[in-house]
C-alpha cells in the first residue's frame, strides 16, 4: 500500500511538521506515528466524520454572491498544526509586548503625540490615515487600552523565524473557528488527546468576558455586556452569536439599542429598556454611529459616540483604535516598542518598504516583480499584488496604481511562508499556512494558546483567507519537556 | 431578554410545532385513507382545507391527488405553510437565537433541516414518506425534550412554551373544524358507516387516542371527542390545556398588563362551549370564532413584548 506521505515535498518552504518525506520534526513524532498506524480508509473516514460534524454543528460562514448569500460549510483540514510550547512562550511574550506598545501608541496619537513630536514617525502618516478619528482626541479609555481585542497574523519564513505580518485591531474575526476546530479535532482524533500534552484553548470566552467586565464604566453590581453584530447576513454572524452564547452576553443589533437623553445606552427588552455597560462591537467605526460617522448607516446606534465620550458605556475595541491597523503604521511598531516600553522587539516585523518614502518607492518600482504590494487599509487579502505570481501586465498595472497614491501602499519581500501537511484527495501534501493568535487586553493581558491556523488549500497558493479559498486547521501547543 | 430575541424564540417554537403538526397530520391522513374503501368522498383535498390553502394550491397544481398534495404540504418551498418552509423558518430563527438556547437545540434543528432537504424527493413514495415523517416527528420530539431537560424555566423558555401552545391550540381548532365540516355536510351513508374510524383518526392526529380511551372508557363518538379535545384539562393538545399553559406563561412574564385577563376570558369562553346543545353549524361558527380569538391573542403577545416603542 502506498504511504499517505509519498512524495511529500519539504523543499519549497519550511515545513512545520516534517524535515522530509521520511522524517518528522520532534513536535510531530507522536502524531506521525499515530497517522502511520491508521489505514488509508480510516483517515478518509475521519475526514468524512469531521465534515459531517461541521455540517451538523452548523459551522458556516457566509459568502456574498450575485445569487444571494450562501451559508458555506467551514473548510477544515483534520491534520493539526503543532508548535512546541517552549517556542510558544516566547511568541506569547512578544505578542503581549507588541499589543502593549500599540496601545501606548494609540493613546499617544489621541493624546500628546510625543511619538511624532520626537521625530519617530512623520505626523502626516497619522493625519492621512483613514482610520484616524479626530472625534477621539482627548479620550482616555479605561486602563488606557484602546485595542482590547487583537488578532495578529504570524508567518514563518524559510529561515524558520516567525514574523509578524499584520496586526488586526479593528474587528478581528476567526476566534470561534479556532474554538470549533478544537471541538471537531477532539471528536475525530480523541485518542491523540490522551497521549499528547496539548494545551487547552476553551477558556477564551471566559477571558473575553473578564476583559469586557474589566473595562466597564462602573464596577458595582451586575455588569451588562452585549455583542453588537451587523446582523444575520454578516459573514461573521456565526462568530458573533457563538461568542455571545459562550459568554452569556446579549447578542444585539443596532436596532435593539437606543441612547436616551441621559447619554446612556439601553437595550429594548421584554421588561422595557435596560442599561448596557459594555459593548463588544463587531461593526466598523464607519457604521457605529450615524450621528458622528456615516450618516447612512443603519447598522449602528444613534448617539453611541455621545454615550462613549460621556463615559457611560465602554466600547471594545475603542473607536479610533484602527489608526494602528494600517500597514504603514505597522512599519513603525518596532520603534514604538523601543520608544514606549524601552525594550527590544521580541517578534520581528517583515521588512517593509513605504511607498510614501521616495527612496523606498524607487526601490519598490524597480523590484515590483519580486515584491508583495499591499494597500495600507484593506483586509481579507484584497487589492494586493504578489509580484512573483503576477503577469507582466498586472505588475505594470500596479506600478500606475502605486504612483497615483503612494501613501496607501507598502511593499514587502515575498516570503516563502511555511507549509504543513494537509489532506488532499487521500494524500498528504504541503500547503502554506499562517497563524492568527488572539490577544486580549483590559486590566490584564491574555494570549490564546495557539490561535487560528489558516491554510491555503490550493496548491502553491499563498492566500489563506476563507473568502478566497482558504481553510483552517486545529493548532496545538504541546508540552514536550518530560518527553 | 431582548424583545427581538423573544419574538424569534416565540416563532421558533411555533414553526417547530407547525412542522410536527403537518407531519402528524399527513401521516394520520394517509393511514385513514388506507382504511376507507375506495370511492368514498374523503380524499387528500381535506388536508388543504384544514389550513385554508386551497386557493394557493390550485394556483400551482391542477389535481388534488396524493402526489400533488403531499408535495405541496411537505416539500414545496414556495408555499410558506409547507413542512419544509416551516422547518427552514425554524432553522433561521434558531440560527439567530443561538445565544439563548443550548447548542444541542441548534444542532437538532440543523440536522433535521439537513435531513429534510436531503430526502425531499422521497416523499412521493408512500413507504419512504412514512419513514420521512417518522424521522421528522422524532426530531421535533427530541427538540422539545431537549429544551425541557436543558433549559431553565426562564423568560426564553416561557416564550418557547407560549409559541408552542398558541400554535398547538390553533391546530387543534383547525382539525376540529375540519371534522365538524365532514360530519355536518351531506354525507353518504357510506361515510357515516366509517364515522368511528374518522373520529379515531382525529384523535390520532392530535396524539390523543390512548388518552381518550383511558379517560372516557367509552367507544369513540363525536360528542365525546369534541368535548375531550376542547375542554379536557389534562390532554396536552386540548384547547383548554393549551390555554392553561399560555396562562401560566403570561402570568410569569414581566410587564404583562392586560394579557393574563385576555387569556382567562378566552378560557372562560372555551369552558362555556356546550357541544351537546349546539348544532354542527353552530359549532363551526364557534370554532371559527375561537380561531379568530387565538389570532387576537397572538397580536396581544406581539404588541406587549415584541414591539418596544421608544419615544425620542
Amino acid at each position: 500500500m502506498k504511504s499517505i506521505w509519498e512524495n511529500y515535498k519539504t523543499d519549497v518552504a519550511y515545513d512545520e511538521l516534517m524535515y522530509s518525506e521520511y522524517q518528522s520534526r520532534p513536535v510531530s513524532h507522536q502524531l506521525c506515528r499515530y497517522l502511520d498506524s491508521l489505514k488509508k480508509e480510516d483517515i478518509d473516514k475521519r475526514k468524512t466524520a469531521a465534515e459531517l460534524a461541521i455540517m451538523e454543528m452548523g459551522i458556516s460562514f457566509t459568502v456574498y454572491s450575485d445569487e444571494g448569500n450562501i451559508d458555506r460549510a467551514w473548510p477544515f483540514d483534520i491534520i493539526p498544526r503543532i508548535i512546541d510550547a517552549r517556542e510558544w512562550r516566547i511568541i506569547e511574550k512578544g505578542l503581549k509586548q507588541r499589543l502593549t506598545a500599540l496601545n501606548c501608541f494609540i493613546s499617544d496619537v489621541y493624546g500628546e503625540q510625543a511619538f511624532i513630536k520626537d521625530g519617530k514617525m512623520p505626523g502626516d502618516i497619522v493625519n492621512s490615515s483613514k482610520n484616524f478619528r479626530k472625534e477621539c482626541i482627548g479620550m482616555k479609555p479605561k486602563h488606557t487600552v484602546w485595542a482590547n481585542i487583537c488578532g495578529t497574523d504570524l508567518v514563518r519564513d524559510k529561515d524558520g523565524i516567525m514574523y509578524v505580518l499584520e496586526d488586526n485591531l479593528r474587528v478581528p474575526s476567526g476566534v470561534s473557528y479556532m474554538l470549533e476546530n478544537r471541538v471537531i479535532t477532539k471528536r475525530v482524533f480523541p485518542e491523540l488527546f490522551q497521549d499528547i500534552d496539548i494545551q487547552p484553548i476553551d477558556d477564551y470566552p471566559t477571558h473575553l468576558h473578564d476583559m469586557l467586565t474589566s473595562i466597564a464604566p462602573h464596577q458595582n453590581g451586575q455588569i451588562t455586556c452585549a455583542v453588537l453584530t451587523p446582523g444575520i447576513y454578516n459573514s461573521a454572524y456565526f462568530e458573533h452569536a457563538y461568542l455571545a452564547q459562550q459568554m452569556g452576553a446579549q447578542l444585539v443589533e443596532g436596532n435593539d439599542l437606543v441612547v436616551k437623553d441621559d447619554d446612556c445606552v439601553y437595550m429594548k427588552t421584554i421588561r422595557g429598556l435596560e442599561k448596557v455597560d459594555v459593548i463588544y462591537r463587531r461593526i466598523d467605526d464607519d457604521f457605529l454611529d450615524p450621528e458622528v460617522f456615516r450618516k447612512d448607516s443603519t447598522l449602528g446606534v444613534k448617539g453611541l459616540m455621545r454615550a462613549w465620550k460621556a463615559g457611560n458605556v465602554a466600547l471594545a475595541n475603542a473607536p479610533g483604535a484602527g489608526v494602528a491597523d494600517d500597514k504603514v503604521v505597522y512599519a513603525y511598531v518596532p520603534e514604538m516598542i523601543r520608544y514606549f516600553l524601552n525594550e527590544e522587539p521580541i517578534l520581528p516585523n517583515v521588512p517593509t518598504y513605504l511607498c510614501s518614502n521616495p527612496d523606498h518607492l524607487e526601490y519598490v518600482l524597480e523590484h515590483l516583480a519580486e515584491l508583495v504590494v499591499k494597500p495600507a487599509n484593506e483586509s481579507g487579502g484584497y487589492g494586493m499584488l504578489v509580484g512573483p505570481h503576477a503577469t507582466a501586465k498586472e505588475v505594470e498595472n500596479f506600478r500606475e496604481i502605486i504612483q497615483k497614491d503612494p501613501r496607501n501602499y507598502i511593499a514587502q519581500p515575498t516570503l516563502s511562508i511555511s507549509t504543513a501537511p494537509t489532506l488532499c484527495k487521500g494524500k498528504l501534501e504541503p500547503r502554506h499556512i499562517d497563524l492568527r493568535p488572539f490577544i486580549l487586553q483590559g486590566q490584564d493581558t491574555f494570549v490564546t494558546a495557539g490561535g487560528l491556523t489558516r491554510v491555503a488549500l490550493k496548491k502553491g497558493s499563498l492566500v489563506v483567507n476563507s473568502s478566497q479559498g482558504g481553510g483552517s486547521k486545529d493548532t496545538w501547543i504541546i508540552n514536550m519537556e518530560d518527553k | 431578554m431582548l424583545s427581538r430575541s423573544a419574538e424569534r424564540i416565540y416563532w421558533l417554537a411555533r414553526y417547530i410545532e407547525r412542522t410536527e403538526n403537518i407531519a402528524r397530520l399527513v401521516n394520520v391522513h394517509m393511514n385513514l385513507l388506507m382504511d376507507l374503501p375506495k370511492g368514498v368522498e374523503m380524499g387528500w383535498r381535506q388536508l388543504i382545507l384544514i389550513n385554508a390553502s386551497e386557493h394557493t394550491f390550485y394556483e400551482k397544481y391542477n389535481v388534488a391527488n396524493e402526489r400533488n398534495i403531499t408535495r405541496f404540504l411537505l416539500a414545496d418551498d414556495t408555499y410558506p405553510g409547507s413542512l419544509l418552509s416551516s422547518l427552514t423558518a425554524a432553522r433561521e430563527n434558531i440560527r439567530t437565537s443561538r445565544d439563548l438556547l443550548p447548542d444541542e437545540a441548534w444542532e437538532q434543528v440543523n440536522e433535521m433541516h439537513l435531513f429534510a432537504k436531503k430526502n425531499l424527493e422521497t416523499v412521493a413514495n408512500r413507504r419512504h414518506r412514512v419513514i420521512f415523517l417518522n424521522e421528522i416527528l422524532k426530531g421535533c420530539q427530541r427538540f422539545t425534550g431537549l429544551l425541557s431537560g436543558y433549559m431553565s424555566h426562564n423568560d426564553p423558555y416561557a416564550f418557547i412554551r407560549l409559541g408552542r401552545n398558541v400554535e398547538r391550540a390553533d391546530m387543534t381548532s383547525r382539525i376540529l373544524d375540519l371534522a365538524s365540516l365532514l360530519l355536518s355536510e351531506s354525507r353518504s351513508d357510506e361515510v357515516r358507516q366509517y364515522e368511528t374510524i374518522l373520529w379515531m383518526n382525529v384523535l390520532k392526529a392530535l396524539n390523543a387516542l390512548l388518552m381518550y380511551r383511558q379517560q372516557k372508557h367509552s367507544r369513540v363518538n363525536g360528542d365525546d371527542v369534541l368535548n375531550f379535545l376542547l375542554q379536557d384539562q389534562n390532554l396536552p393538545r386540548s384547547i383548554s390545556c393549551c390555554l392553561s399553559e399560555i396562562s401560566e406563561c403570561v402570568i410569569k412574564l414581566p410587564n404583562n398588563g392586560e394579557v393574563p385577563k385576555k387569556v382567562s376570558d378566552l378560557q372562560a369562553y372555551v369552558h362555556a362551549i356546550n357541544t351537546e346543545e349546539t348544532t354542527q353549524a353552530q359549532l363551526r361558527g364557534i370554532l371559527d370564532d375561537l380561531q379568530n380569538k387565538l389570532g387576537g391573542l397572538h397580536n396581544e403577545i406581539t404588541n406587549k413584548w415584541f414591539l418596544i416603542i421608544t419615544e425620542d
